[in-house]
């Protein structure tokens, strides 16, 4: 588990080529809350994408503690000719297929999520989106098409702390979710609703023709990377679902329903045997939960504001 | 005369145990939570967690005092609830198939011996 930064620069402040030097010969550490990533490449191009999206993150010593250790290089031989590649590997196995040499941050952001889900099972994994407000955690399970991204992303740019965009990384021990802070990533139309949500907020290059389309990955707001070992007791469960022209639904959830969501849509819940089965019976305990179907991401931000001094109070008085 | 089955009936006419037929006994450490108007049940054995209605819980809190065959949870189950003991023993029989698969139950072979 990754502790404290020791350095104050930041990747931003790093010159692109010490930095991608810095890369190729030692490698680079990540520490994005719960875990630090160590990441070597032998791509400039790398270098760049990756201080596009972790300008905000201190650059850190070499000698620190990393959970997971990734490499990505250009594949060798003709191929660095003819459709270059890079090759992902982490412990000398290569669990994806090579990505074009142009798009390594992809490659980087997806092995890292799934090392990351092998590994954290310290902590229940579930699969939502995560961000922080008074303390207190406000959770959005994934569902397929629920636009759970989407709205973590806007949530982060009007207040809202992110967590995590993929993992609710709830520490059983403490009863508190910790950050897993990364980009989020947007996938097609939403980039575009992000960038007219929030013209000023600072994207990575875009990325076409990727297995889910065209992907984005939206930085973490400095603020988020300076608190993110700060974890956030249980505040509220929301299950978004985006519906082309839907007027804006807000409806509560029964328990069976939140179980369910969190329970069923974990990447590490049957690791954890009984402490997984406790922790969501203790999240659904504490956490009033809703569904929330929405189309005007303005209105459902809204939405969700307008309720949460009610789950503030709720879990103030909970914890007296 | 073939004998098939064997009961064991107390002095009130009450069915203690029955002999040659399939008995079934709840998988040990099985942990239960009541959610909403259903219950989660983890099975240490598989890792599983299922969701069980009122009906399927009642069978395995049962079980937790041993196993015991369809009419004997009928009639503990009949005792308490005030229940046909027909009634009962149609929502039962359609529990077990889930409550194996689920592995939360595992059937036990009929003590042949005990039959003369």
């Amino acid at each position: 588990m990754s502790s404290a930064p020791r350095s104050h620069q930041t990747l931003g402040d790093t010159d692109t080529l010490a930095f991608a030097k810095v890369l190729a010969d030692a490698g680079f550490g990540i520490d994005v809350g719960a875990v630090s990533v160590h990441v070597r490449s032998d791509s400039k191009l790398f270098a760049r994408q990756l201080q596009s999206v972790y300008a905000h993150f201190p650059l850190m010593d070499r000698a620190q503690w990393a959970d997971v250790h990734l490499t990505i290089n250009r594949a060798s031989g003709f191929r660095r000719l003819i459709r270059p590649q890079v090759i992902l590997q982490c412990d000398g196995r290569q669990p994806f297929e090579p990505f074009p040499a142009n798009a390594p941050l992809p490659l980087f952001e997806w092995g890292c999520n799934w090392m990351i889900g092998q590994r954290l099972n310290d902590l229940l994994l579930l699969h939502a989106g995560a961000v922080e407000r008074d303390g207190l955690a406000l959770l959005l399970p994934a569902m397929p098409g629920s636009g759970k991204s989407t709205l973590t992303a806007a949530l982060s740019l009007r207040g809202w702390r992110l967590l995590s965009d993929e993992f609710g990384a709830f520490n059983p021990d403490s009863g508190t979710f910790r950050a897993l802070l990364k980009p989020v990533a947007l996938k097609n139309q939403s980039i575009e609703v992000i960038r007219t949500f929030a013209p000023n907020a600072v994207f990575g290059p875009e990325f076409p023709n990727t297995r889910k389309g065209t992907v984005a990955h939206l930085a973490a707001e400095p603020d988020a990377v300076e608190r993110r070992h700060e974890s956030a007791r249980p505040g509220a469960v929301v299950l978004p679902k985006w519906q082309a022209g839907s007027p804006t639904r807000w409806e509560p959830l029964t328990e069976n329903v939140l179980f369910g969501a969190l329970a069923f849509n974990a990447f590490n819940y049957s690791v954890l045997g009984a402490t997984g089965f406790r922790s969501v019976v203790r999240l659904v305990r504490q956490c009033p939960g809703w569904q929330l179907v929405y189309s005007d991401l303005d209105d459902a931000l809204a939405t969700i504001d307008a309720a949460w001094p009610q789950v503030r109070e709720r879990q103030l008085a909970a914890g007296q | 005369m073939e004998v098939r089955e064997l009961h064991l009936v107390s002095p009130h006419g009450r069915l203690l145990r029955r002999w040659g037929v399939t008995q079934y006994a709840r998988t040990e450490g099985i942990l239960a939570e009541p959610i909403g108007d259903l219950w989660a049940v983890f099975c240490p054995t598989s890792g599983e967690t299922s969701l069980l209605n009122n009906e399927s819980m009642a069978v395995l809190e049962v079980l937790e005092a041993g196993p015991a065959d369809t009419a004997a949870i009928c009639g503990a189950l009949a005792e308490d609830s005030g229940e046909s003991i027909e009634t009962l023993e149609g929502l039962i029989e359609a529990c077990w198939a889930q409550l194996i698969e689920m592995g939360l139950v595992r059937e036990l072979r009929a003590p042949r011996t005990m039959l003369g």
